[in-house]
């Protein structure tokens, strides 16, 4: 009896627990996919390697992020995010960009970081990934493809580099990805990251592929020496040593057509629209954008930054609307002469009128139900305050004048909110240019700089106006240049870039902004939960 | 063939030969105990299941009975007692009141242990103590009836939403904070199968040393629903209904239309914004004709060997909002079966639930895949902030629209949308039970959950938001879900008593697998409203890229946990107990280096009552002492953090073609562990006076680290900004204490007097490890317009939901705000930054209680049931918001023009809006009479009629104290918000 017990025990225990035997915890994926069964084709190397740029249009073009685009315009002397009535207040975040009061703390400071740093993450790992590809031919790919996309990315991580530089100057150097366990590298001094973002460049912008219609959206040669453009020109403002030949150099090099174009060799748009147009996917003046397309379900959404609410739907006859966020300053505005082509065409100003009528549109908050009418000023005029000089914290729904600069078109265009970003172009390569050669010559201009400015600036004014309007070198002195390059490029988010080049961006003085004087205010702080979780990391000086 | 029927007649003749044989008698009699008559007792003839129940005067009568037989009467609470008939026709009996409750068999996880085994510490609540009146969700019935356990409602009778639930606590950052419900065994089980008439206990693990046998899942407690079984006896039938109506508690005290008129007369608001109509939005939406209905209908039955129990219902539950409502049905059942020499037992159970829910009604938000999140309470923000002059309609008999940053016409939004989820929830489980020698039993478990639902959403070419964004064509969109669970569970069983020592051991294994897949689609460009979504692909946007884009999504994922694991209880003389417990768990979702964790539970208990030097104390006359210590787990977080995997990143083209983007899912975390809670109680069990005053105290200190969160990474080089990872701890102390009274017991009056209390303290040890850091976390941003910031900051070595913002220092002469600056100046709004900001309130309520009197006069019996919650702020943000002029020109509450008159400057987020939120709430007053029937077909009946939060004592200026405090957003009044309701119930219960 007893042998029996024990032998239907040990059945059962074994039967109970035996019958499964199953202890097999691995983890089956469904909606994700492992790296074995990636990178099985040139489209699937391709699909890795452009997954930073999708990422990198959050942090530098005004779609809504808390990035690269929001810091450099907002900390600048043309575009505010001003308190407007029970709207905007934001716990403070705006106004201390525009008051260059923040502190370690700030939220969308942490964002910005992140965000950025998260684009050299995405770079890293694709390079990793495609590095270690042995057999291209299996992908039915050559070698030398395999190489030119890693240039593309090798020029891609410099170039997120460089803005991480802008933002922060010191900053650790990375050129891997950390899995599981954090890294924790050091800082750099910002000379080092220079050094590093320089030498990058300079080996790899060669060897992209040269810009064509083919490559809208990449990062091709046309990109790679604007980028050394930037770098050189303000070489010296970042790590004291001018670059000037090398800036001037590297202009050539894309003004030349030797490093490609859309359509051939780079040209000046005619007008003022065509490179903002939601046609501007080739734009001849194009030389990096940010390839967005509506109706493939990836679109260049700058509403949330740039559009008022939901009655502004009846102006533009458009169906999205945004958070009534950014407007220009009023001293911005007014940097813009009457006739000048630019104010009317890139803002909103003035009365809105329900599109393609007389009949106004009405505001909702604080001009509720009366005409919604743009104005040059940010003050509370709904309350009788017809004078001041308005605050950060006076605006209204109607303060200032508004983007207009991309336009999308409206419903049922063809083309509707197929707009690219551009990220450089070749106005902006003419104004390097000038500058380099300005500032090469002490200063002072030459007239192949007054050439380079005004080639632009002339689609800007009507032909009668011209005449009184066009530079010469006697009145293309450096505070011209750097007004008109902010009347050129304002909203393309590179302000805060040209106002520390030139020395304004602490010692200057705009509408609300009183200047701190404080140089250290030219870099931003490190965000203190970062140095709080890497002891290698080191803060600012000032901070 | 014929041979075999005639041997069979044969058989059954000589069957019922033998039957007539015996001398059999009908025996009467009368069933009682000290206070009188005890209707509803059982008596059953001794290894028959003939058997009989008495009547409401405690009368029975049984026929058929062997002159030898013997009676067993038995009653809930009262000790069985056994007497030979003898021949006697007349047997009266008075029943002995089983006063120590303490063989009271209380559910404790893969099994039972009688009350005075009891060592850790665990709450058991019978249906007979469950609140009454109509339940919307099971959790509902023990609300206020177990000391540490939170259930809160902040949504009060929205029949679509949850209540949260929180045992001793907050005890995770990311991981599950609701406890582990297993039902009848299942665990995970879901509450939609639960109706109350159908449940027999609920049980509550609350420490460590009794949750720690469902170690990996419980952190946060455990929950053990136990359904109602069959029973051997006569076939019985149970109809049980009620019917209920919602009545709006307090409405917010926003300005009417003559009001705001006054105001425009004083000049305070434009003249312009009379729009002539004079409109209380809020009543237009709430449903006054509102009426719920229950029904549930029970049949039971068998004898020893089979039984069976199987319930019906139907439930209609209207909320007090328009367009909200959930309407169910479906069913349980329950077989029991004995054979192979009564060693083998097989129980099945199966229920199903079949419900289709209006979640339109107090406005909604979906998720990004188009399913129904929440009800968000938005339309009743609208009832306060929308001008009250305008009117609904146009005079086209069009909504009216009042243009303007959030806002829109709810009514316009009841007329032109339709969402709607339709679902369905199954469980089937069966255990099998061997009995293999006395005191050794092995057992087999299964189990089957499936639940699906499909949410469908549609708005119309008229919808407001069509017209302006779709270009009005119509929207629709369908989402599907799925999720299923399949357990097996193996047990051996040993129980053996030798001489005074009394062991019981179990050990088994588990095996679960769960997986949720979902589908979804949504199209637009419907030009006909007709087909609503039933004809999706008839959207023209499928073709016309010039409609906003149509889309589509799956998803799928699965996980699974495996355990070994056992316990032992032992017992020496009645007077010592002990118990120990270790279970061996693995979770799929846990780095490959730690999948598996160990969870041991150790508690000792002590009758002091029972010491021969107590007999000298017989006041006392129970006396216990407990002490446990236990180790548990959570895995609950998000499925695949620990692995390297690719996921999409938008499209970008290649060579002028969009594709999709791959890169980087997550950061991976390979080293990815449980989150471990060690936990000490300390209890004492006591009764005096005969037990006239019994109670419980119980003091636990836990602590849980390893803290899951998907902690800031450092970047560089992460490539994302979070990793889920272990770093931190939470520690909760607190008190509970429950105690119950008869202060009055007569033959036909007695007034039963329950009491339970705790007091809570969570505090976050530790935010950081040597790898990671963080200074803080924040909770609850505050909503647009204004973007005000978080107002809630969790620091290391801070309490649990503290306020955290700027100090109020007056008001400009102006009206300008006026705050602290850290260094004591004062200053603008402008001009605060991080440094100003400090600690200026906390919502977790520090301290609960309830009291509950039952009082019972011969037929009729009164409950009365108090809950409050004590020592917490509210952070009012109606009053932030609407009780400011500067919120014109939308409606405003009257404290903007009264209290906040001063006040002329935009909302500020600041301790000027943290307000005391104690109060208590007269929640339950339920009488009920039970009916005296003289006939044989009704076996009881009962009618009552109950009252649910029927009055509020509290100083809070806003609607309702009683918010979200559970979790790591309390104490927040938000604009949105569902109204509360008193309800009244008439509930009918009869058996026969």
């Amino acid at each position: 009896m007893k042998k029996y017990i024990k032998r239907t025990i040990f059945i059962l225990t074994i039967g109970l627990f035996g019958i499964h035997g199953c202890t097999d915890l691995d983890e089956d994926l469904y909606s994700e996919i492992t790296k074995d069964s990636f990178y099985s084709s040139k489209l699937e190397v391709l699909q890795a390697a452009l997954r930073p740029m999708t990422h990198m249009q959050a942090w530098l073009a005004p779609t809504g992020g808390n990035g690269y685009y929001y810091h450099s315009e907002l900390s600048s002397d043309q575009l505010a995010w001003p308190q407007k009535g029970r709207h905007g207040y934001d716990g403070g975040d705006h106004f201390r960009q525009h008051y260059h009061t923040w502190t370690s703390n700030e939220g969308r400071m942490r964002s910005a970081w992140t965000t950025m740093w998260g684009g050299v993450g995405y770079v890293n790992a694709a390079i990793e990934d495609i590095s270690a590809i042995e057999d291209p031919a299996a992908l039915e790919m050559t070698q030398e493809e395999i190489e030119s996309i890693l240039a593309e990315l090798y020029v891609l991580r410099a170039f997120h580099y460089m803005k991480i530089m802008e933002l922060w100057g010191n900053v650790p150097v990375v050129t891997e990805i950390a899995q599981g366990a954090p890294t924790n590298p050091s800082t750099q001094s910002r000379e080092e990251v220079f050094e590093y973002v320089k030498t990058e460049l300079e080996t790899y912008v060669p060897q992209l592929p040269k810009y064509s219609a083919d490559l809208v959206g990449r990062t091709t040669q046309t990109a790679g020496y604007a980028m050394l453009s930037e770098l050189y020109l303000n070489a010296e403002k970042w790590v004291g040593t001018p670059m000037w030949d090398e800036c001037i150099a590297a202009c050539d090099k894309i003004i030349s057509g030797e490093a490609g174009g859309i359509n051939g060799t780079p040209k000046l748009a005619d007008d003022l629209e065509e490179t903002f147009a939601n046609t501007n996917k080739s734009a001849p003046e194009s030389l990096y954008q940010i390839a967005y397309s509506h109706k493939a379900g990836f679109t260049f959404d700058w509403a949330g930054f740039f559009l008022g609410y939901t009655n502004m739907q009846e102006v533009l006859n458009i169906d999205y609307s945004g958070w009534n966020a950014f407007v220009v300053v009023p001293t911005a505005y007014d940097a813009y002469d009457e006739n000048d082509l630019r104010k009317k065409d890139w803002f909103l100003f003035g009365p809105q009128y329900k599109y393609g009528t007389e009949e106004p549109v009405l505001g909702t908050e604080e001009w509720n139900g009366q005409p919604l009418v743009y104005v040059n000023s940010i003050r509370r005029e709904s309350e009788g305050d017809m004078t001041s000089e308005g605050s950060m914290a006076e605006g209204e729904e109607n303060s200032g004048a508004r983007f207009n600069k991309y336009k999308s078109g409206m419903v049922g265009d063809e083309n509707y909110r197929e707009n690219h970003y551009i990220l450089y172009r070749l106005t902006e390569i003419y104004f390097n240019k000038a500058e380099a050669l300005m500032r090469k010559n002490g200063g002072t201009a030459t007239q192949e700089a007054v050439d380079l400015v005004n080639a632009s600036r002339q689609r800007a004014f009507s032909a009668e106006d011209w005449a009184d309007e066009q530079y010469t070198a006697a009145t293309l002195t450096m505070d011209e240049l750097l007004a008109e390059r902010g009347r050129e490029f304002i909203f393309e988010g590179k302000r805060r870039t040209d106002l520390i080049r030139f020395d304004k961006y602490v010692s200057g003085t705009w509408w609300d902004h009183q200047p701190t004087n404080d140089p250290n205010k030219e870099i931003y702080p490190i965000p203190s939960n970062q140095l709080a979780n890497n002891p290698n990391l080191e803060q600012n000086p000032g901070y | 063939m014929k041979t075999i029927l005639r041997k069979e007649l044969v058989f059954f003749t000589a069957l019922f030969c033998i039957g007539i044989a015996q001398a059999q008698i009908t025996v009467s009699g009368t069933v009682s105990d000290a206070a009188g008559p005890l209707p509803g007792a059982n008596i059953v003839v001794k290894g028959t299941n003939n058997g009989a129940q008495t009547d409401f005067d405690g009368n029975y009568t049984l026929s058929g009975v062997a002159e030898d037989a013997v009676l067993v009467f038995s009653y809930i609470g009262f000790k069985n007692q056994e007497i030979p008939v003898n021949g006697q026709s007349t047997i009266d009996v008075t029943l002995q009141e089983d006063t120590q409750a303490l063989d009271e068999v209380v559910v404790v996880g893969y099994g039972t242990l009688k009350k005075k085994e009891i060592t850790s510490a665990v709450a058991s609540v019978k249906a007979k103590d469950f609140n009454q009146g109509g339940a919307r969700s099971p959790m509902d019935l023990v609300q206020g009836k177990v000391a540490g356990l939170n259930i809160t409602r902040t949504q009060g009778n929205n029949p679509n939403s949850g209540a949260s639930i929180q045992l001793r606590g907050v005890t995770s950052l990311k991981g599950t904070r609701s406890p582990l419900v297993v039902i009848d065994g299942i665990p995970g089980g879901n509450l939609d199968l639960l109706q109350q008439d159908d449940i027999e206990s609920i049980d509550v693990l609350k420490d460590g040393s009794a949750a720690a046998i469902y170690g990996t899942r419980g952190n946060a407690g455990v929950i053990l629903i136990t359904t109602k079984k069959g029973k051997a006896g006569d076939p019985r039938f149970e109809y049980n209904t009620y019917f209920q109506r919602e009545f709006v508690d307090e409405k917010p005290d926003y300005l009417s239309a003559s009001e705001f008129r006054d105001l425009i007369s004083q000049g305070v608001i434009s003249e312009d914004q009379d729009f002539g109509y004079n409109v209380d939005l809020y009543d237009e939406l709430i449903d006054k004709q509102n009426l719920s209905q229950y029904h549930n209908f029970s049949a039971s039955g068998g004898s020893e060997k089979s039984n069976y129990r199987a319930s019906l219902y139907y439930n209609d539950a209207n909320g007090i909002a328009k367009e909200n409502g959930r309407e169910q049905f479906g069913g349980r059942v329950n077989f029991n079966q004995r054979g192979l020499q009564d060693r083998l037992h097989l129980q099945v159970n199966m229920a199903a639930n079949f419900n289709k829910a209006n979640l339109l009604g107090g406005g909604y938000e979906l998720t990004d895949r188009g399913d129904w999140d929440k009800t968000t309470g938005s339309d009743f923000e609208q009832a306060i902030q929308r001008n009250p002059t305008a009117p609904v309609y146009n005079e086209d008999g069009s909504f009216y629209e009042t243009e303007g940053y959030n806002n829109y016409n709810p009514l316009s939004r009841l007329a032109h949308r339709k969402l709607e989820r339709d679902q369905q929830t199954f469980s089937g489980d069966a255990r099998l039970t061997l009995d293999i020698i006395d005191g050794l039993s092995a057992s087999a478990f299964g189990s089957y959950v499936r639940n699906t639902y499909n949410t469908r959403h549609y708005r119309s070419t008229k919808d407001w938001d069509q017209i302006r964004n779709y270009q009005g064509t119509g929207y629709a969109s369908k989402f599907n879900y799925l999720n299923w669970s399949k357990t097996f569970e193996t047990t051996i069983n040993y129980n053996k008593t030798f001489g005074d020592h009394t062991i019981a051991a179990l050990a088994g294994y588990s095996y679960q697998y769960s997986t949720t897949e979902t589908f979804n689609a949504y199209n637009n460009g419907f030009t006909n409203d007709g087909f609503m979504d039933w004809d999706l692909g008839s959207g023209d946007a499928l073709y016309n890229d010039q409609r906003p884009n149509p889309g589509m999504g799956s998803f799928k994922e699965d996980n699974r946990l495996i355990a070994f694991f056992g316990r032992v209880n032992y017992s020496f003389m009645d007077k010592y107990f002990a118990q120990v417990i270790l279970r061996r768990e693995g979770s799929s979702r846990f780095g490959a280096n730690h999948k598996w964790g160990n969870f041991p539970a150790a508690s000792v208990g002590w009758a002091i009552s029972e010491e021969d030097f107590m007999s000298n104390i017989p006041e006392i006359s129970n006396l216990k002492l407990r002490i446990g210590y236990g180790v548990t787990g959570n895995q609950g977080i998000p499925n695949y953090q620990s692995l390297v995997s690719l996921s999409t990143g938008g499209v970008y083209p290649q060579y002028g073609t969009f594709y999709q983007t791959y890169g980087a899912r997550r950061n991976p975390n390979p080293d990815l562990r449980w989150e471990e809670k060690k936990e000490w109680n300390f209890g004492l069990d006591f009764g005096v006076l005969d037990n006239r005053i019994s109670g419980s105290l119980d003091v636990y200190n836990r602590l849980t680290t390893d803290l899951l969160y998907d902690y800031f990474a450092q970047q560089p080089s992460f490539v994302h900004d979070r990793i889920y990872t272990n770093v931190g701890s939470l520690r909760n102390k607190g008190v509970e204490i429950v105690i119950s009274a008869t202060p009055i017991q007569k033959d036909d009056f007695s007034w039963n007097v329950d009491f339970a209390a705790n007091s809570q303290i969570n505090e976050l040890e530790q935010l950081s490890n040597d790898v990671f850091n963080a200074n803080w976390l924040e909770f609850a941003g505050l909503p647009s317009p204004g973007n005000l910031g978080p107002a809630i900051r969790l620091e290391e070595g801070g309490a649990v939901g503290n306020f955290y913002g700027k100090r109020f220092a007056g008001f400009t002469d102006d009206g300008k705000w006026l705050f602290y600056k850290a260094d004591g100046s004062t200053g603008l709004a402008s001009e605060m930054n991080e440094n100003d900001l400090t600690v200026i309130g906390n919502g977790v309520p520090k301290y609960q209680a309830s009291l509950n009197n039952t009082l019972t006069y011969k037929n009729f019996d009164l409950t009365i049931f108090f809950r409050g919650k004590f020592d917490f702020d509210i952070l009012n943000t109606k009053d932030m918001y609407f009780g400011n002029k500067k919120w014109l020109p939308n409606n405003l509450l009257k404290s903007a023009v009264t209290t906040h008159d001063q006040l002329d400057d935009d909302p500020q987020y600041s301790d000027y809006y943290i307000e005391k939120g104690d109060f208590v709430k007269l929640d339950n007053i339920t009488l009920g009479y039970n009916f005296d029937l003289k006939t044989k077909y009704i076996r009881n009946m009962r009618v009552y009629i109950t009252g649910r939060n029927i009055a509020t004592f509290t100083g809070y200026s806003g609607i309702d104290p009683e918010l979200e405090d559970t979790g790591f957003e309390p104490g927040i009044d938000s604009r949105g918000f569902y109204p509360r309701t008193k309800s009244w119930t008439i509930g009918l219960n009869v058996g026969f």
